[in-house]
């Protein structure tokens, strides 16, 4: 496990001996155990974990919205210290802005950049259609659905043009048959693109098909568990043929199985980790 | 509106707004709309006719039109409320400049909103009316003292319900943003000023509804022009008539203003980005 984790030249991201504790009306709660991880150039790095196990508060230290109480966040060899136009972050909850039209929206890190006109409308006509939003350009967000809006998110943040993508259970408020086409299209997008993505989820079949490597991680106080590499999605995927791959099922098995461990573990230690 | 939009609407068709309800039930919603009124009259001509009033005491719905076209005629009511206007006019211009800003100031700092919520909502319970003696001494009987009043009474909504706007815009909006690299004064432009907009008019709204009463009640008193100058100086002379008119006149400004002022900002800013949902 080490080797898979331990940091090397090409890492982009290298996080060790991360503890997070939060201040809560039960007294102060540890969200995560020191986390040690380190993500490549180019990598596409999923998390999954059950609920409440700190997979938040590592993505949020991760985008610099918060400090980690201990342990260190290095991005290209630097300190993290907060947020920066080098890490984009999409959402699980609705953060495009309501008062700006689709296109406004996706190219508003390009207007705050103080890029030229431009090469912002280029951008911008380029994501819209990558993400399939043609025809919606002049649209307001509450004039959209769910799956649209969450397309929106993601394409502003790809415009930006950041290394690293942090995404939190993006795809989690909308449909099931919307989330599979999403997630097809990530995929496109990431072939497309070549960013460092690092991806939060519940969803064990969404964390094994969109991913090079899934890292499983314990319920709180959350670390890292288990890593498991998953081949072959630079040449593609869909789910038609994900689902009767027999070698992809065999890991969506696995990463289950260790989920699932965490889910149904005994109560002890829980409950001496965190307060009920 | 809840649309979900499958496909964009073909060019030319107008999408159906708040704005455009009614339609071909038009007439019948204004009509509606002025029954009370005629009720109201109806009753008050009833009473009038009733029994012998001296005209001193009440006069019928008819004398209080020649009153009204009388005063129109002569521009002595174009004057009084012009005056008023004017008053209101520049105070809701004064107290945004001033309480938008201070209401971000106490918004985006949560101690600070903590510290003075319960101070606003004491000096909402000091009416403007209450501080006209304090004015009075202070200022005078003179425009200064009414501004000072309709400021004070427009202000406190207006702080209130920027610091409620600021405080509810979604924490998402302000951590993507800032992971755009957005600058403090970029935040302020593009996520709190929209965002705290809709409550912002909120707080104008209600700011000028108590504002024009408290402006009435002032130019009562201070006696330099103004509506609540003409009611009070009638009474002098026992002119019900004039009494009347003017009582009729401050309510139908009111509404004039907030549906020809307020009510169209809303419309402008807030309904379309669908952040107002009926």
């Amino acid at each position: 496990m080490a080797d898979d984790i331990g940091p090397s030249s090409r890492d982009k991201i290298v996080v060790s001996g991360l503890r997070h504790f939060f201040d809560s009306a039960g007294g102060s709660v540890q969200a995560t155990d020191r986390v040690d991880l380190a993500i490549r150039a180019g990598e596409f790095v999923t998390l999954v974990g059950p609920s409440g196990c700190g997979k938040t508060t590592l993505l949020k230290a991760l985008a610099g919205f918060i400090r980690p109480t201990e342990g260190t966040i290095l991005c290209d060899g630097a300190p993290v210290r907060g947020p920066g136009r080098e890490r984009g972050v999409v959402f699980q909850e609705l953060a495009i802005l309501p008062w700006r039209t689709v296109r406004r929206n996706i190219g508003h890190g390009l207007e705050i950049a103080r890029r030229p006109r431009a090469e912002r409308e280029a951008t911008v006509a380029r994501l819209i259609e990558l993400t399939g939003l043609a025809g919606f350009e002049d649209r307001y967000p509450h004039e959209l659905s769910g799956g649209m809006r969450q397309r929106v998110a993601v394409a502003r943040t790809w415009a930006a043009d950041p290394d690293v993508i942090l995404m939190d259970e993006p795809f989690a408020a909308v449909d099931a048959m919307t989330r599979l086409t999403l997630q097809e299209e990530l995929v496109r997008l990431c072939a497309a693109t070549a960013k460092t993505v690092f991806f939060i989820t519940h969803s064990v079949d969404e964390a094994v098909f969109l991913t090079d490597r899934v890292l499983v991680m314990t319920r709180r106080p959350g670390r890292i568990k288990a890593v498991i590499d998953v081949p072959g999605r630079a040449s593609g995927r869909d789910w038609e043929s994900f689902k009767v791959d027999a070698a992809m099922q065999a890991i969506v098995e696995q990463v289950l199985r260790l989920v699932r461990e965490e889910r149904g573990a005994a109560t002890p230690a829980a409950a001496a980790g965190a307060p009920a | 509106m809840t649309t979900t939009a499958a496909a964009p609407p073909p060019a030319g068709v107008v999408p159906s707004s708040p704005l455009r309800k009614g339609g071909v039930l038009r007439p019948l919603r204004s009509f509606r709309i002025l029954l009370p009124f005629a009720a109201l009259i109806a009753v008050w001509w009833a009473i009038w006719a009733s029994s012998e009033f001296s005209p001193q005491v009440l006069v019928s719905p008819v004398a209080v039109w020649h009153a009204f076209l009388h005063l129109v005629s002569y521009g002595v009511l174009a004057e009084y409320a012009s005056t008023s206007l004017t008053m209101i006019g520049f105070a809701a211009l004064l107290s945004l400049v001033v309480g938008v800003p201070i209401g971000f100031a106490v918004g985006v700092n949560r101690y600070a909103a903590h510290a003075l919520e319960g101070f606003l909502r004491f000096l909402q319970g000091i009416s403007g009316i209450a501080w006209l003696p304090l004015a009075i001494i202070w200022f005078g009987f003179t425009h200064t003292t009414t501004l000072v009043i309709v400021v004070y009474t427009l202000i406190v909504p207006i702080v209130f319900n920027t610091m409620i706007g600021v405080r509810a815009i979604p924490e998402p909006y302000m951590l993507a943003l800032r992971s755009l690299g957005a600058s403090r004064l970029r935040m302020v432009k593009d996520v709190y000023l929209p965002g705290a907009l809709p409550s912002i008019v909120v707080g104008l709204r209600l700011g000028m509804g108590y504002g024009w009463r408290a402006l009435i009640a002032a130019e009562m008193l201070v006696r330099k022009g103004g509506l609540g100058d003409l009611i009070f100086g009638a009474r002098t002379f026992g002119q019900i008539d004039r009494i009347i008119t003017g009582m009729i006149v401050i309510g139908c400004l009111y509404v004039v203003v907030d549906r020809l002022i307020v009510q169209p900002i809303e419309n402008l800013t807030v309904a379309r980005w669908g952040v107002l949902r009926q």
